[in-house]
């Protein structure tokens, strides 16, 4: 699209998005508009053309609809922590904020399911439930503020989510608009309806498929009981096979955290706890109590075995908030160890922990650029932070390669790119390292289904040559073919 | 030459035979029948069918034929039989890989050795020892467990699949958690067979529990069962399955634990109700007898569900119409069997259970499918459309399908 015609679409929009939602709602000024230029992946940063924050599903449907008419790229945000990029915004592109849209329609106590407006965040809805007993499941570390629209689009997990799942095992329904501005409805209100799993792609899709401006979650009731404890390790590989243990015993903790050395410091300097090892494993039981409690003495003897230093575990509500405090602050606490860093979010069979811990080491000596590592153990999902000195140009290129020779390690030994955090912006030109001509021709092809004119978020989560230049191998839908038109044999 | 030949001529002659009457569907008997060795064999079949316009419909175990329309037309039946492999377990990652065609019972023997790592797939599925992984994976089919490990949908980690017109690709991966692509296997888990063929999936597996115990309630009061229901899911018991069968009144809750757990679990329960706690034996041939029950001699079978708060109204719903139900209370999802496969008759059932806010779907009963089956939304029926002529563009599979 020529920016000049791009530029006059806008202009169009603009026009229209002040008739649908109010001027007041529609922010042109550049100053404003740089506000909504990136997400929790600061790095990578585009302004777009124009902000729209509609208030109802009718008004994102015309607005949508509007972008559709005249080609303009859209993109939803909810409250852009996500870390993947996959709430960047197009020069040419219209962001829709859903953060007007917070509203929780309804509480369904006997059913156990809320309804919301995407723009309500994670906690607000364990919030809106907790009198009853009852909490929504997934975690997110951004659990405050993150919302609920962001988190269908990513598939958000938490530390919680190796044994109560993602958020597509607890989403029943979503009120959706697609990328032509048509409203439908994905899901049920009751188990097995016929047809499609629209809504199972649509959750995680980032924004490709369609705005969810409603959805339905299912929230579950609070375990009677709940154990946690952490244990100091003196060396990263014995807190790594403390984990296998635990699992091969049967034990499905609802949560396993690990941190190494420089993470504990950098924890260290932001708390008053006084930690000191080379690996901290956390680890959560929930459920009917006598169970929890044999099973928690089963860790416990465990963590012994594996020679732990010290197993401390959480006496009260308080040193339990104690332990989680340590491990959440992490992600900030290491803006203290480096002036920047970069998270990643690879995933690796929990097997295979303490080999790619190792292999991360190397690569950090390698590199000559410190990593720390924090993690959800229990299913071998690493975030390992690359520290490293922005004001260096060196370090910024150097920091870049480490962290994506970090994904290629996790890839080859059988795991994935991203556990929880997307694709987005940020990982689409690693897509090939997991993915072949043929997955992502396919995933193509499921894209275009749902938005054939491809104004829903372009340039994410599918290498684009914008993006990532000629991706061998991979064929794209041609518009003929997206219009259904015509297909190739 | 005819379809058995030109197929026998991509695939080998031993590969391939004419169709018999065994392999009718819906009344219709395939020219052939294909059983392919490999994913790319697979494709070779679809690109002929894309080539020759042959409707093709894909079979594992064959025993689950009737969970979606009899075919319009059939050409090929497309078995997945000859992928029979494990193709990895990995106790200490608690995942394994299998294809397709392996039979379910096959593959629950293979990773559930007792001795060395005690684990399974929490998949109970009906359909007996003849059901295919892939099979039950595009029926999405599930059984009492669901109530606590959830349905195929909660336990694919990622899935090889062929388009129909013969792309190889995958979808998510080997590890517990991972959001890199789109969830192809979604689309694939409940699509009949319609968008592609699975060839190979790799699942999450579940700890063998220490120890069971099972509570039985007998009522024939729907809202003293429901009741019951409700003070079991407000409980601090975690039940592996809550299986209520009706009219006869039976309740049956199972825990799985620790032994201790799962001893105080059924204490809590009889605090609960006048409960029998009969011994594992009986319970294991009780729960038997429950997921037997609605599909035994049955001529049509409903698969329903409705919102867990209409459980009482829906035991009613099945007494009224001399149906035979079993339902997991949890969810709320279950089988109706009907005493014969008069259209009109399950046509008023199905139409009860949609005014209860309920899903129907036939299960058993060839002549039910276009009684029963709804219109979709326009827009859900564009997106449906667009997905199957990106998956399928030359109507191989869908040609059969609908």
């Amino acid at each position: 699209m020529a920016t000049t015609a791009a530029t006059g679409a806008i202009g169009e929009l603009a026009e229209r998005a002040r008739a649908i939602v109010g001027p007041v709602w529609v922010l042109s000024d550049p100053a404003q508009l740089s506000t909504y230029e990136c997400d929790g992946l600061t790095n990578q940063r585009e302004r777009p053309g124009l902000v729209v924050l509609p208030a109802s599903t009718d008004e994102v449907a015309a607005v949508v609809r509007a972008c559709h008419e005249l080609g303009v790229p859209f993109v939803a945000r909810g409250a852009g922590s996500g870390l993947s990029g996959g709430a960047m915004p197009r020069a040419e592109g219209v962001v829709i904020g859903l953060a007007r849209m917070r509203a929780i329609l309804d509480i369904d106590v006997a059913d156990r399911r809320v309804t919301v407006q995407p723009g309500v965040t994670n906690l607000a809805i364990t919030e809106a439930v907790a009198p009853h007993g009852l909490y929504y499941a997934p975690d997110p570390s951004s659990q405050q503020v993150c919302t609920i629209g962001g988190n269908i689009a990513e598939n958000a997990g938490g530390a919680h989510c190796l044994k109560y799942g993602f958020t597509v095992n607890h989403v029943l329904a979503a009120t959706v608009v697609l990328g032509d501005g048509a409203v439908t409805r994905l899901g049920s209100d009751a188990p097995d309806a016929p047809g499609l799993d629209l809504l199972g792609v649509l959750i995680g899709s980032e924004g490709t498929c369609g705005i969810v401006t409603e959805a339905v979650v299912g929230v579950l009731p609070r375990p009677q009981h709940v154990e946690t404890l952490v244990a100091f390790f003196d060396t990263v590989e014995e807190g790594g096979e403390t984990v296998s243990e635990i699992i091969s015993d049967g034990i499905v903790p609802a949560a396993v955290e690990m941190m190494d050395r420089l993470a504990i410091e950098a924890a260290r300097a932001v708390t008053h706890m006084d930690w000191d090892a080379e690996s901290a494993l956390i680890v959560e039981l929930d459920g009917p109590e006598s169970e929890v409690r044999s099973q928690f003495e089963a860790v416990t003897r465990i963590c012994a075995a594996r020679n732990a230093r010290e197993v401390r575990v959480a006496a009260s509500p308080a040193e339990r908030a104690a332990i989680w405090t340590a491990r959440k602050s992490a992600f900030a606490a290491a803006g203290r160890l480096a002036p920047a860093y970069r998270v990643q979010d690879g995933v690796i069979p929990r097997t295979r922990l303490p080999e790619v811990l190792r292999g991360i080491a190397d690569l950090s000596e390698r590199y000559g650029l410190r990593v720390a590592n924090v993690f959800h153990a229990g299913d071998g999902n690493l975030h390992p932070l690359v520290l490293y000195d922005s004001a260096v140009p060196e370090q910024v290129e150097q920091s870049e390669e480490l962290a994506m020779a970090i994904v290629a390690l996790c890839v080859e030994h059988g795991g994935s790119i991203t556990g929880e955090h997307g694709v987005g912006t940020e990982k689409a030109c690693s897509m090939p390292k997991m993915f072949d001509g043929a997955d992502l021709t396919a995933f193509d092809r499921v894209r275009a289904a749902f938005d054939p004119a491809g104004l829903c978020n372009p340039d994410k989560l599918l290498p684009t040559p914008r993006l990532c230049g000629e991706v061998p191998g991979f064929h794209r839908v041609h518009p003929v073919e997206r219009a259904g038109l015509g297909a190739r044999l | 030459m005819g379809v058995v030949e030109d197929l026998a001529a991509d695939l080998g002659p031993d590969r391939v035979r004419p169709g018999g009457p065994e392999d009718a569907i819906g009344g219709l008997v395939p020219a052939a029948v294909a059983e392919p060795l490999s994913p790319e064999a697979i494709a070779l079949v679809l690109r002929r069918a894309g080539a020759d316009g042959l409707a093709v419909r894909v079979r594992g175990g064959g025993t689950k034929q009737a969970w979606t329309a009899p075919p319009s037309r059939l050409d090929v039946v497309l078995s997945t039989t000859a992928l029979d492999r494990l193709v990895d377990h990995a106790p200490g990652d608690m995942t394994c890989v299998a294809e397709a065609g392996m039979p379910l019972a096959a593959l629950a023997a293979a990773i559930s050795d007792v001795t060395t790592h005690r684990q399974r797939l929490m998949l109970d599925p009906p359909g007996g020892a003849a059901a295919t992984l892939g099979g039950v994976l595009a029926c999405a089919a599930s059984g009492p467990r669901r109530t606590r490990y959830g349905t195929p949908r909660d336990l694919v980690l990622g899935a090889r699949y062929v388009t129909g017109d013969g792309l190889a690709a995958k979808t998510g991966g080997r590890v517990v958690k991972n959001v890199a692509g789109y969830d192809v296997a979604k689309l694939l888990i409940g699509s009949h067979g319609s968008l592609a063929v699975i060839t190979e999936v790799a699942l999450k597996l579940h700890p063998l529990p220490d120890a069971a115990r099972t509570a039985v309630l007998r009522t024939t009061d729907p809202a003293a069962a429901a009741a019951f229901c409700d003070a079991v899911r407000d409980a601090p018991v975690t039940p592996a399955l809550v299986e209520v069968a009706w009219p006869e009144g039976v309740v049956m809750v199972r825990v799985e634990s620790t032994a201790d757990g799962a001893d105080a679990q059924i204490a809590h329960l009889r605090g609960l109700a006048d409960i029998e706690v009969p011994d594992e034996t009986a319970a294991d041939a009780l729960a038997a007898d429950l997921a037997a029950r609605a599909w035994a001699g049955a001529d049509a079978v409903l698969a329903v569900g409705v919102r867990p708060s209409r459980l009482a109204d829906l035991l009613r719903l099945a007494a009224a119409h001399d149906a035979v139900l079993v339902v997991r209370a949890g969810v709320c999802a279950g089988e109706l069997a009907l005493p014969d496969a008069d259209p009109e008759r399950a046509g008023r059932v199905a139409a009860a259970v949609r005014a209860l806010g309920g899903n129907v779907q036939v299960r058993r009963g060839d002549g039910l499918h276009a009684a029963l089956t709804v219109d979709p939304d326009p827009a859900l029926a564009g997106i449906e459309d667009a997905l199957r002529r990106g998956l399928d563009p030359h109507g191989v599979l869908a040609g059969a399908a609908r």
